[in-house]
């Protein structure tokens, strides 16, 4: 868009409310979801831990049975070697102290024969292993008797043991030949049975407990830190029975980093978006802010351009009309409409003008010369009026040009002021040389009669002579040729005062300035004689050409004769002499009148050429500023100085006419 | 004594030489002068004739000269050339005794017969003058005693009233009156009382 601003802006756009709450909604939902999933996702992980916790209670629970089965199955074989006395007491301790060795939890073995007397213990019963009073004997021999009576292995309860242990035994009963005869009786530390049984991953995973029914802790092995434990699992610990159980915690163990990495990526996303929206609410309140401050600035850009009183008109390359505003169209009286987007020809184009400017219609794109024009413009009641055009190319954001940007004010007034203003100077140069002429008339008709005398009497002789006819031809052919001459004087006299009065337009040619100075001298030399100054000349021949008007020249020239001659009338008769100079100097000729008067005063320096100043007791005042305006119309310069030897000279300057 | 001739005194060539040549198209001798001064330097006493005098001229003007002529005891007529503005001037001068002016441009043989009428004024005062030292000369020729007895002819006594006032013979009265009327070139008292007019 070429013009430089809309008329009017659209009306102010407000996002709708359901525009913010929107994103508002989706993002808590997405959150809530999101929560929920990570939620349901923890809890999945956390039943497939407890699932993991089930199987691992489940597995170490089969894995101690299998143990303990096995040994049972060793100390009956071992038995019933000895009772079988198949081994002697020598190899059943080896095999005994191997079974020991195996490090599987088992901490002594003890032969009891059927009337319940131990028989032999390995290894020999320590200090620390003393049964605590509280517990009983050992072995215990109500677990001795019910192995015997059911024939089957019977584990004891556990018990606890100095060392913070517990214990319990199992009894395997033996029978040889149909005939109980004795039992085996281990003796199991939990602690060792622990340690050495649960492997050492499992203990970096969970804490194993051994619990009885009272919950009380009898043993327990891990590698974990002591905290709080997250998940437990307690499944009864049956083969030793009577009421333990394998209580496993496991602690969280090492969570898993992919879930953590996608909760934290989501709620740093989640937080970029919450962000970023924020960010977007700040940019668009700014923008409304911005559009708010454009809006107004917009107005007052408006009431300025309506208040202007210079009209302003913008065309786009084409020279169609893209703006114009009020102040143009109350100059032109075209509404705007009608001129808004108005192809060329445009309506205020005067028919008569051709020259118009690049913008305005015209074909060629290149810069409007100078500061500004003057135009002349066509209303559309008809009239014309004058205008000073300035015009400046139209350049879009992007910095092409896209038309021309006129301003234009209306000179109308101001060139009828200066009309008038002009034809007012006229009238009083006019009136200046009438006034001169006024002043001349007495002497110049005194010179008028010299020669209408002669010719008088030149005729009143020859008549004289023609009617006595006593003439001689000769002498009235002389005499007719000096009447002649007579005649032609008073004409030239006639000629010089018509052409100082003439009323003509200003009017500059080239002239030759000794002529313009000598019908000056001729005009005023009458009035010279009398008051006795006598004019000395010194033009050069042949002297160039000045480009000026002659009569308004001339009228300068008159002026400074009398003001020469004036200013020498306390002067003595011999020293009465005005001197009139021509020189050349840098491209214009510069005249000079010279007096021998007394010279001008600062005082009267100061005041010279201001209108209606004057000495003279009869001068109007106005001599030497209408030579200075005369002077500079034609772009010299009026200027005086002192005159050596006493006196002053006036000089002006003129430029040379082109050759 | 030179002729008598009109004298031009014009500081304007063409005005001089037209006017010197209307003055001779009527046969009026004539002179002419450039200005003023050129002749008070050649004036002399015996220059007889008229004047005519431009009002204006370079250096000396008209009047100016005018008044000169008149101390140095010129009396021949003087007519002066005026402009049209120069009327009081001229008026002035008529004061002092000019003769008369002529307005320029003048009425052709207007200014002619002006000066035909200055010059016989001059001639005729000329003569006048003539009569006036002839009689002079004659009125010295006669002694004492003739005065006093030409006096009381003069007064218009008889003789014997003359011999009785003057105690002289009658006889003698006669004598001395036969001698002043033949000295006075008179024949009668009443020719000689025209002669001398009476005295107050």
């Amino acid at each position: 868009m070429s013009a430089p601003a809309a008329p009017a802006l659209p009306p102010p756009s407000r996002p709708p409310a359901w525009l913010w709450i929107l994103p508002r909604v989706a993002l808590l939902l997405s959150s809530v979801a999101i929560a929920v999933l990570l939620w349901l996702l923890h809890r999945s992980e956390v039943d497939e831990q407890h699932q993991a916790l089930i199987g691992d209670a489940l597995w170490i629970e089969q894995d101690l049975r299998f143990h303990l089965d096995r040994h049972v199955d060793l100390l009956r074989s071992l038995g019933l070697d000895r009772v079988s006395n198949q081994i002697d007491a020598q190899k059943y301790e080896l095999r005994a102290r191997h079974i020991l060795g195996s490090g599987e939890g088992i901490v002594q073995i003890l032969f009891v024969d059927a009337s319940g007397a131990v028989r032999s213990t390995l290894p020999v019963q320590s200090a620390e292993r003393m049964v605590g009073e509280a517990l009983g004997t050992s072995p215990a021999p109500d677990t001795f008797r019910l192995a015997m009576q059911l024939g089957t292995p019977q584990y004891s309860s556990a018990y606890h043991v100095v060392g913070q242990d517990a214990q319990f035994e199992i009894h395997v009963p033996l029978f040889y030949g149909n005939q109980f005869a004795g039992a085996m009786v281990g003796i199991y530390s939990l602690r060792t049975l622990l340690a050495q049984l649960v492997p050492w991953w499992f203990a970096e995973r969970y804490k194993l407990n051994v619990v009885d029914d009272n919950r009380a802790v009898l043993a327990s092995k891990t590698n974990v830190t002591a905290r709080d434990a997250v998940d437990e699992h307690t499944v009864p610990f049956d083969p030793p029975g009577h009421g333990l159980m394998l209580q496993l915690l496991s602690y969280g163990g090492s969570t898993p980093m992919l879930p953590l990495l996608l909760v934290a990526t989501i709620i740093a996303l989640s937080m970029a978006i919450v962000w970023s929206l924020r960010a977007l609410r700040r940019h668009i309140l700014g923008r409304h802010e911005a559009e708010r401050a454009l809006r107004a600035e917009h107005a007052f850009r408006k009431a300025m351009e309506d208040s202007l009183v210079t009209g302003m008109v913008a065309v786009d390359h084409e020279g169609r009309v893209s703006y114009v505003n009020p102040a143009f169209c109350r100059m032109v009286g075209w509404p705007e409409d009608e001129l808004t987007g108005h192809a060329p020809p445009l309506p205020f184009w005067p028919p008569e003008e051709t020259q118009r400017p690049p913008g305005w219609g015209g074909a060629e794109n290149s810069p409007p010369p100078g500061p500004g024009r003057e135009l002349r413009l066509l209303r559309k009641d008809g009239e014309r009026i004058d205008t000073l055009v300035h015009e400046a190319p139209l350049i879009d954001a992007s910095g092409t040009q896209t038309g021309w940007l006129a301003s234009v004010l209306d000179i109308t007034a101001r060139k009828r002021a200066e009309e008038l203003a002009r034809a007012q100077q006229e009238r009083l140069q006019l009136t200046s040389r009438l006034v001169t002429m006024g002043e001349l008339a007495s002497t110049l008709a005194h010179e008028l009669n010299q020669p209408l005398a002669a010719i008088a009497s030149y005729n009143a002789g020859c008549l004289n002579r023609l009617e006595h006819d006593d003439y001689d031809r000769a002498e009235i052919i002389e005499a007719s040729r000096k009447l002649g001459t007579q005649a032609q004087r008073a004409g030239q006299i006639i000629r010089r005062i018509h052409e100082f009065v003439r009323r003509s337009a200003p009017k500059r040619a080239a002239c030759d300035l000794a002529a313009v100075i000598e019908d000056a001298v001729g005009l005023i030399e009458p009035d010279a004689r009398k008051r006795q100054v006598r004019f000395a000349l010194d033009l050069p021949q042949p002297l160039p050409r000045v480009l000026a008007d002659r009569g308004m020249i001339e009228q300068v020239i008159l002026n400074l004769l009398r003001n020469a001659i004036d200013a020498m009338q306390e002067t003595a008769p011999a020293q009465r002499v005005a001197a009139i100079g021509v020189g050349r100097e840098d491209g214009t000729l510069v005249v000079g009148v010279a007096d021998r008067g007394c010279g001008i005063g600062p005082e009267v320096a100061a005041k010279l050429f201001a209108p209606f100043f004057t000495t003279k007791e009869t001068g109007m005042g106005m001599g030497l500023n209408i030579c200075r305006s005369i002077v500079e119309l034609h772009q010299g310069q009026l200027w005086f100085e002192p005159r050596e030897g006493g006196g002053t000279v006036f000089r002006f300057s003129l430029p040379l006419a082109a050759p | 004594m030179s002729e008598p001739r009109a004298h031009i005194v014009d500081d304007d060539e063409a005005i001089r030489d037209a006017i010197s040549w209307l003055f001779r198209s009527r046969g009026v001798a004539n002179s002419t002068w450039p200005s003023a001064e050129a002749f008070l330097d050649s004036y002399r006493p015996d220059l007889v004739g008229c004047l005519v005098l431009d009002v204006r001229m370079d250096g000396m003007s008209g009047l100016e000269l005018f008044d000169r002529l008149l101390t140095r005891g010129c009396v021949m007529p003087v007519i002066f050339l005026t402009g049209h503005g120069d009327v009081p001037l001229a008026v002035a001068a008529l004061k002092k005794g000019a003769y008369d002016f002529i307005e320029k441009p003048f009425n052709d043989n207007e200014l002619v017969n002006r000066v035909l009428e200055a010059l016989a004024i001059d001639a005729a005062h000329r003569q006048n003058l003539a009569n006036k030292a002839s009689l002079e000369s004659r009125l010295a020729t006669l002694t004492a005693r003739e005065r006093e007895v030409m006096e009381l002819i003069l007064a218009g006594r008889l003789n014997k009233l003359i011999a009785d006032e003057l105690s002289i013979a009658v006889r003698t009265v006669e004598v001395h009156r036969a001698r002043i009327f033949e000295k006075m070139r008179v024949r009668s008292a009443v020719e000689l009382s025209q002669l001398l007019p009476p005295k107050r």
